[in-house]
Formats: C-alpha cells, sequence, structure tokens
C-alpha cells in the first residue's frame, strides 16, 4: 500500500556486519527503491554493526516526523532490546523535543511474507520441476539458547501449509537447531527439494554457511560480491536435487513491504 | 537552513575543505567537487563517479579488495572523482563515504551532539556485550591508544567516565573535523575482548592463589 509522507522521514533499521561486505545491501537497495517513489521527504539507513550507527543517525534527518522499521526477520531480542535501547525509543511513539518518532513491526512478520516465500521458491524451480514433486524448506538460523528463534519460520510454514500451497511438503529447518537444515535429505522423501533462506541478506549465514550444511559447498566460500559467479542451481545429490537461492530479503519486492508496514502503523495506532 | 545548505555556506565558491581523506573544493562556476586528499594535485586521469551508489561501492572496500566496515579508517581508495551542482546530493555522496559525519560536525558545532562517556555507552550493554564495561580505566585508555588512534581517522569527543571533562574539537583552518562522539560498535566489541581476556587471567590467578593455600603431598 503506497504511502504519502512527504513531510516525514523514513528509517529503515538493519543489523549490518564488520565482516560480510553483503549484509547490508539489502537495506541500501531497498532505500533507493522507496526513496526514488517519493513517498517520503527522505529515506535513511542506520546499523547495528555498521555506519551510520543507531547512535550517529539523528542529526542526518532533517524531517521531524519519522518512521522506523526494522528491517529484521522476526520479532526478538533485536526489536524489543536493542533497536529501542540505541535509539532511545521509550514506546510505539516516542516524542523527543520537537521529534515524533513511531517505531513499525520488523517486516519478517508482515503477512506478504507467506506468499513471497511461495514465490520465490517457484521462481527458483523456474518450470524445471514440479511443485508437487518437490519439498520446500524455509530454512532460518534457529538456537538453543533461544526458543522464540523458530517462532518467525513456524508460522510462516504453518501459514503456507494452510493455503493452497502447490508444493509437496512444506517443512521448516535451521542452522542450530533441531529440525537441522544439514539433514535435508532425511527430512524429505520427495525427488526434488527447494531451500529459500529466511534470513535479510546473503551473508554470513545464509551465502557461506548453509550451502556447507547442505553440501552445495565443501567449505565457507568468500562473499556473495567477492565472487565472479553467484551459484547456479540446481545441485544433483544423486536421485534428489537441491535447489538453493537467494536470502528472501534481497527480493525486490521487500521494498514494499517497508513502506507497507508504515501504512500498518498509521492504521493501528492514529498518530 | 538545511545540512545541504549548510555545507555550501562552509565551502564558498573558490575555496577547498579537507575532511578525513576527502578534498572537498567548490569550483569557481559553483559546483561541488571531492575526490582522494592524495589526488588534490592530479589533473587529469581520475575516474568520474556520479552516483551515491557507486561512491557507497568505493568506500566499501580498500585498493586491495578487503571490507571496511568501519568507514573512517585510513585506506580510502585514490583514484576517482566526484561532481555535482546540486549541494543535497553532494552531501548525500559525502555521506556514502563518511556517514553522517558532516551532520554530526554541524550538530556538535552548534551544541547538540553532547558527547557520551564510554561508562555510559557500555554501561547500557546487554547480551554477549555486557561483559564490556567490567575493563578498568588502564584498558579503556588502552582501547583508546590501541584501536581508535591506531585505526581511525575520527577525534574522539567523549570522555571515559561520567565526571570526565569533555574534550572540546575544534575545527582547524581548511578541515571539517571526522568526529567521534560516542565509542563505535568496534570499541565496543574491544572492550568485550578486553574483560573477556582479564577475566580468563583473573580466574586463572584465583586458581593458582587456591592451589597455593593447598597443602601439598610431599
Amino acid at each position: 500500500m503506497p504511502v504519502s509522507k512527504p513531510d516525514s522521514a523514513l528509517l529503515i533499521l538493519g543489523h549490518g556486519s564488520t565482516e560480510n561486505p553483503d549484509s547490508s545491501q539489502p537495506c541500501w537497495d531497498h532505500a533507493e527503491t522507496i526513496a526514488s517513489s517519493g513517498q517520503f521527504g527522505s529515506v535513511h539507513c542506520a546499523f547495528w554493526k555498521e555506519e551510520p550507527s543507531f547512535r550517529q543517525i539523528w542529526p542526518m534527518i532533517e524531517e521531524r516526523e519519522v518512521y522506523l522499521v526494522p528491517n529484521f526477520i522476526s520479532e526478538g531480542y533485536f526489536t524489543r532490546e536493542v533497536l529501542p535501547r540505541e535509539l532511545e525509543l521509550t514506546g510505539p511513539t516516542t516524542r523527543r523535543g520537537d521529534l515524533v518518532l513511531h517505531y513499525c513491526d520488523p517486516v519478517g512478520i508482515h503477512p506478504a511474507m507467506t506468499g513471497l516465500l511461495t514465490k520465490r521458491a517457484l521462481e527458483m524451480l523456474d518450470g524445471s520441476a514440479r511443485p508437487e514433486e518437490t519439498s520446500l524448506i524455509v530454512v532460518g538460523h534457529g538456537t538453543g539458547l533461544n526458543e522464540k528463534s523458530t517462532e518467525a519460520i513456524q508460522t510462516q510454514v504453518e501459514a503456507i501449509r494452510a493455503g493452497e500451497t502447490p508444493f509437496a511438503r512444506v517443512l521448516d529447518a535451521y542452522m542450530e537447531e533441531a529440525p537441522y537444515v544439514a539433514d535435508w535429505r532425511m527430512l524429505t522423501d520427495t525427488p526434488n527439494v527447494v531451500v529459500v533462506p529466511f534470513f535479510i541478506a546473503d551473508g554470513l549465514h545464509s551465502y557461506q554457511d548453509i550451502p556447507v550444511l547442505l553440501g552445495i559447498e565443501s567449505e565457507p566460500t568468500a562473499a556473495a560480491s567477492q565472487r565472479e559467479i553467484f551459484r547456479q542451481n540446481p545441485h544433483r545429490f544423486g536421485d534428489r536435487t537441491l535447489w538453493y537461492g537467494s536470502a528472501i530479503g534481497t527480493d525486490p519486492s521487500l521494498a514494499g513491504v517497508i513502506v507497507d508496514q508504515v501504512a500498518c502503523f498509521d492504521e493501528h495506532y492514529h498518530p | 537552513m538545511s545540512l545541504a545548505d549548510e555545507l555550501a555556506a562552509r565551502l564558498p565558491a573558490g575555496t577547498a575543505l579537507e575532511f578525513g581523506e576527502l578534498r572537498l573544493s567548490r569550483l569557481d562556476d559553483g559546483r561541488f567537487e571531492a575526490r582522494h586528499r592524495d589526488d588534490a594535485d592530479t589533473a587529469g586521469g581520475l575516474e568520474g563517479i556520479d552516483s551515491v551508489r557507486d561512491l557507497r561501492d568505493l568506500a566499501k572496500s580498500d585498493a586491495d579488495g578487503g571490507y571496511r566496515p568501519l568507514k573512517t579508517a585510513p585506506g580510502l581508495k585514490r583514484g576517482w572523482r566526484t561532481e555535482t551542482g546540486c549541494p543535497r546530493e553532494f552531501l548525500a555522496r559525502l555521506d556514502a563515504i563518511y556517514p553522517g559525519l558532516f551532520a554530526a560536525w554541524a550538530a556538535y558545532a552548534k551544541g547538540e551532539l553532547p558527547p557520551v562517556p564510554l561508562r555510559r555507552t557500555l554501561g547500557r550493554q546487554t547480551g554477549m556485550y555486557r561483559l564490556a564495561n567490567t575493563i578498568d580505566d588502564a584498558m579503556a585508555e588502552r582501547l583508546r591508544r590501541e584501536l581508535c588512534d591506531a585505526g581511525c581517522l575520527r577525534q574522539i569527543a567523549w570522555p571515559i567516565d561520567e565526571g570526565d571533562p569533555a574534550e572540546t574539537i575544534t575545527a582547524e583552518t581548511g578541515h571539517l573535523p571526522l568526529l567521534c562522539t560516542e565509542a563505535c560498535t568496534f570499541a565496543v566489541s574491544r572492550a568485550r575482548e578486553l574483560a573477556k581476556v582479564a577475566r580468563s587471567v583473573s580466574h586463572g590467578s584465583r586458581v593458582t592463589s587456591a592451589e597455593k593455600s593447598t597443602p601439598h603431598d610431599p
């Protein structure tokens, strides 16, 4: 849903990385798309691990009303604790002097993500395999330290199953907790498997770590932008065929999801 | 006055400013130009870069292709120039290389960006960084010396403790300072590393003391 807020700024909040040069790229790409649409007075990005940091961003923004959208995959430690603390937010709307800050939901929990996962998986197959003979695995990080870490992906998988999915099976898997993505051959019984990483960027985890767990690479490669050739699908393992794609957060339609989180905030809170 | 207008006002036609490793200049016709300061006297042969995106890519890696996560680390690539007649676009291009640094200086110069003591930054950390604020003052000094002074071009305005006076940064003639009003993610990470080492040494020494106090069989 497009918005018209020429007197407001949009601030996209990302994690960023001190190790991987591609982590912040989707934020910048989506910011550029949204800025060119002219829906906001200005569009900015700020990061936890890159510059401009959450702490550096305020002098850059000249509008007095700012919508903050976390470009994060789930609600959790970052969106509930780190971002509010570093940005000094006190609730959905924070007033600081003449500055009014609206803190929107993260992109990953937007309902559009469900359809996007299916769309990405079908695009990857590109008609070369029948979805009814294919399992869709949505893969995330997962950590035994936080039971909420798998919730966002489980929600997406349940939503896809509840709809009219063309895929034979839809399941979730994780890097660091069961069901492990490294066990994809045991977790699925179809000849074809398509794996969509539920991550914001083609960074350390989705581009470098998961391919090793899947068996596509024998060891972590250089970052995507530092390689001459992006990986080619599909990958054959005996009688099984595997497709592995870019992080869901790199999809250009995420720019629309970011804007829609602003519209959702207005609809919910009527600021 | 907008930030872009402020930038234009600080750079009248026919003048130049040094800004970190950049040389900013205003041509006689009023257009803005930026290039590496070490290319200041290069007459030709510089690659023209005309977009924010391309400048961000330029600043992302060093001459050897290595990732530069800290934009104010020395090592900005040479051999390019960027030129525009629009002050807002010029500011956006500078932000691609030094994100937010002009805005920070403009706010600081007006007294609107008070420095944050290191202890306050470290003290609010949670999760894996909670340990960072256990460093002592000598370790904090070491962090500033070994990490900040050695690897970053910013001038530090933040004090270590709440009660310490903040350093006042002033702009020398012909320079725009790269200002640091609060310790960054690299400093917090290094503080955590120093704290971890100190803790393991301390644990080690406790074990040693315990061993010393434990009677040994002859």
